[in-house]
């Protein structure tokens, strides 16, 4: 699957609490370009997360209009914007979230479990998902016995198994020392420039926003400011 | 993999929570299965007793208290055409045990001459019923009591009573009959054993009961009323009845079984469905952010709905089998012949009452996941997500 671009136009969003409206994101306009890594920096608070959700398709704008690739999110079902997920986004979360009785690879797996494809081609497309990320020799690990980073790799490896358009990263190495990070940082680097996914990064970390093209700061629900990776869009024009 | 593949491992995550959620469905289910084979055991012994049409008379105070031998002959003398009683056969309670042997025998002395014709479903040969007549000493063995002996037709077996005057008398025996409600039973013919009752100076011939063979059910019911209502007021007073009631007199000690069955299943239903639907919830709280996972990459509500509650009837059906299947095993190595008096030929595991159990635990599953099922589905996919930062 190819690269998707993502285009924001006035989103709002806003959550009820005891009827109270808290309005987290006020008018959003954002574009990221396919094949893009960009980050998302700001205050607590300022939307990062929700924005990472609305592009994600797990929720929806209170107002305004989300596209992913050729698909507009805001007028999506429920159960539509569930199977659109399964085959259009990869998920990489600051904790994980792997199943801690399965092993590496069956972790790798379970989002194939949606798809009509046989043993072999998922045994397949699993190695191929744990070669890219390093771990082709821990397939069958289970979670406790591997490390923080090595967890983040297979968490990565699940993301990309179904060859998703968009990944999208949640703080993934807020639990990682920097070392480790950075390693992590790198391979996600790998999966732009190789392979053309589409990345958005939430982060608090600007080193680590430093591995993105562009850095996108949110303030109070809508883009306060950008930053070009210089660096990084000279290394990239060069390769 | 697959998703029956996670289910089974899910089970494995908190090992012994699962065990101990397990153990509470498989002791009950256990208990329940056999209650569930006795009821049905007792049912089948007694479909096949009502087609006999025979009536028991005993004392009316206590089956203990024998009744003298000549009423055979009052009871005969009530259908004196022969019109509603086919034949009256005396019984008289042995009480032999083989020498040495730790358990006894259900055995009888019974009259020789009307025995073949009031039990005929025991489906006599020509020359077994010659047998039968032709030798003082002719036993008919249930099979169960043969083959707990390795008894033959042919052999000459010793028994010793339990009851005074303490005989041991040697038989032979002539035919060993399977006939559902017999197996457990040995039979002897009463005049040997009376005769040798007389020999000690008991020279109180009676019977603990008589049995009549009837022509038809309104017959039955004519003579029941007929013959209690004939030694009403006499020093020898009655109770007639028929084979059900006279079986159910043994059973009334264990209190009304399918009732008890019905109320100990109800209760199993409900205080298993509450241990099973705790632990149902306490293993949705843990894995919330993990169901929100499932979500996220793609499990529709529909597929993790489907997977919270497959869980937990698995969990259940587990547990169930956990019980019921060393049950089965040890009935039916241990061979459980007979439950004191009980009329029940040996008490194996019905497949009905596994079946039934099975049900019951599928239910319960079913029950004890639908609420975390449900709260599954209203998982808020963003909320489960940020709380876990």
């Amino acid at each position: 699957m190819g690269a998707a671009g993502i285009v924001l136009r006035d989103v709002h969003k806003a959550y009820f609490k005891d009827r109270l409206e808290i309005p987290v994101l006020a008018g959003l306009n954002l574009e990221i370009a396919p094949g893009e890594f960009a980050a998302l920096m700001g205050p607590s608070g300022s939307g990062k997360s929700t924005l990472l959700h609305l592009v994600g398709g797990l929720d929806t704008p209170t107002r305004g209009s989300v596209r992913v690739g050729e698909s507009q999110l805001e007028s999506m079902s429920e159960s539509a914007l569930t199977a659109w997920r399964s085959r259009h986004v990869g998920f990489i979360f600051q904790m994980y979230h792997l199943v801690p009785v399965l092993t590496a690879a069956q972790n790798v797996e379970l989002p194939l479990l949606l798809f009509r494809m046989a043993s072999s081609e998922r045994k397949r497309r699993v190695q191929t998902a744990l070669s890219i990320v390093g771990l082709g020799d821990r397939t069958d690990h289970r979670p406790n016995q591997l490390s923080g980073g090595q967890e983040q790799r297979v968490a990565i490896a699940r993301a990309i198994v179904t060859d998703p358009d968009v990944l999208l990263a949640d703080e993934p190495t807020g639990d990682l020392d920097a070392r480790t990070s950075e390693e992590i940082l790198n391979l996600l680097n790998a999966l732009n420039t190789e392979f053309g996914k589409t990345i958005v990064m939430v982060t608090h970390d600007p080193r680590a926003a430093g591995h993105a093209g562009r850095t996108l700061h949110l303030d109070k629900g809508v883009l306060d400011r950008e930053e070009v990776n210089a660096r990084k869009t000279a290394a990239a024009s060069a390769s | 993999m697959t998703l029956g593949y996670v289910l089974l491992q899910n089970l494995r995550r908190n090992p012994l929570r699962s065990g101990l959620t397990m153990v509470a469905f498989a002791l009950p289910m256990a208990v329940f299965v056999v209650g569930i084979s006795l009821v049905l055991a007792l049912q089948q012994v007694s479909k096949a007793n009502e087609a006999e049409l025979r009536l028991a008379v005993q004392n009316r105070i206590a089956l203990v208290n024998a009744l003298p031998e000549r009423l055979r002959r009052e009871i005969e003398a009530l259908d004196p055409e022969k019109k509603r009683i086919v034949a009256v056969c005396g019984f008289r309670w042995f009480g032999g045990r083989v020498p040495n042997a730790k358990s006894g025998i259900q055995s009888l002395g019974v009259d020789p001459d009307t025995f073949p014709i009031v039990y005929r479903e025991l489906r006599w040969t020509e020359e077994e019923e010659l047998n039968w007549q032709r030798d003082r000493r002719a036993a008919v063995v249930g099979s169960n009591v043969a083959a707990q002996y390795g008894w033959r037709v042919g052999d000459r077996v010793t028994l010793e009573s339990t009851v005074p005057p303490y005989l041991a008398l040697e038989f032979v025996i002539v035919k060993i009959t399977d006939v559902t409600g017999r197996v457990n039973g040995m039979y002897l013919r009463r005049d040997y054993f009376e005769e040798s009752r007389a020999e000690r100076g008991f020279r109180t011939p009676g019977c603990n009961v008589f049995w009549l063979r009837c022509t038809s059910i309104e017959a039955m019911r004519e003579m029941q009323s007929l013959i209690d209502g004939h030694f009403a007021n006499s020093p020898n007073e009655t109770r007639t009845m028929d084979e059900n009631a006279f079986a159910a007199s043994f059973t009334e000690a264990l209190g009304n079984l399918p009732g008890l069955m019905q109320g100990i299943a109800l209760v199993v239903v409900f205080i298993v469905a509450l241990v099973a639907g705790n632990t149902m919830m306490m293993s949705f709280r843990e894995r919330t952010r993990e169901l929100a996972v499932f979500k996220a990459i793609g499990f529709s509500n529909r597929r993790v709905f489907g997977v919270v509650l497959a869980e937990s009837v698995l969990l259940a059906l587990v547990g169930a089998a956990a019980g019921i299947a060393p049950t089965a095993a040890v009935l039916s190595a241990v061979g459980v012949r007979t439950v004191g008096f009980l009329p029940i030929t040996s008490l194996s595991v019905s497949p009905t009452a596994i079946v039934v159990a099975m049900c019951i635990a599928l239910s319960v599953g079913v029950a004890a996941g639908l609420v975390p099922a449900w709260q599954a589905i209203r998982l808020n996919t963003v909320s489960a997500l940020r709380r876990v930062g």
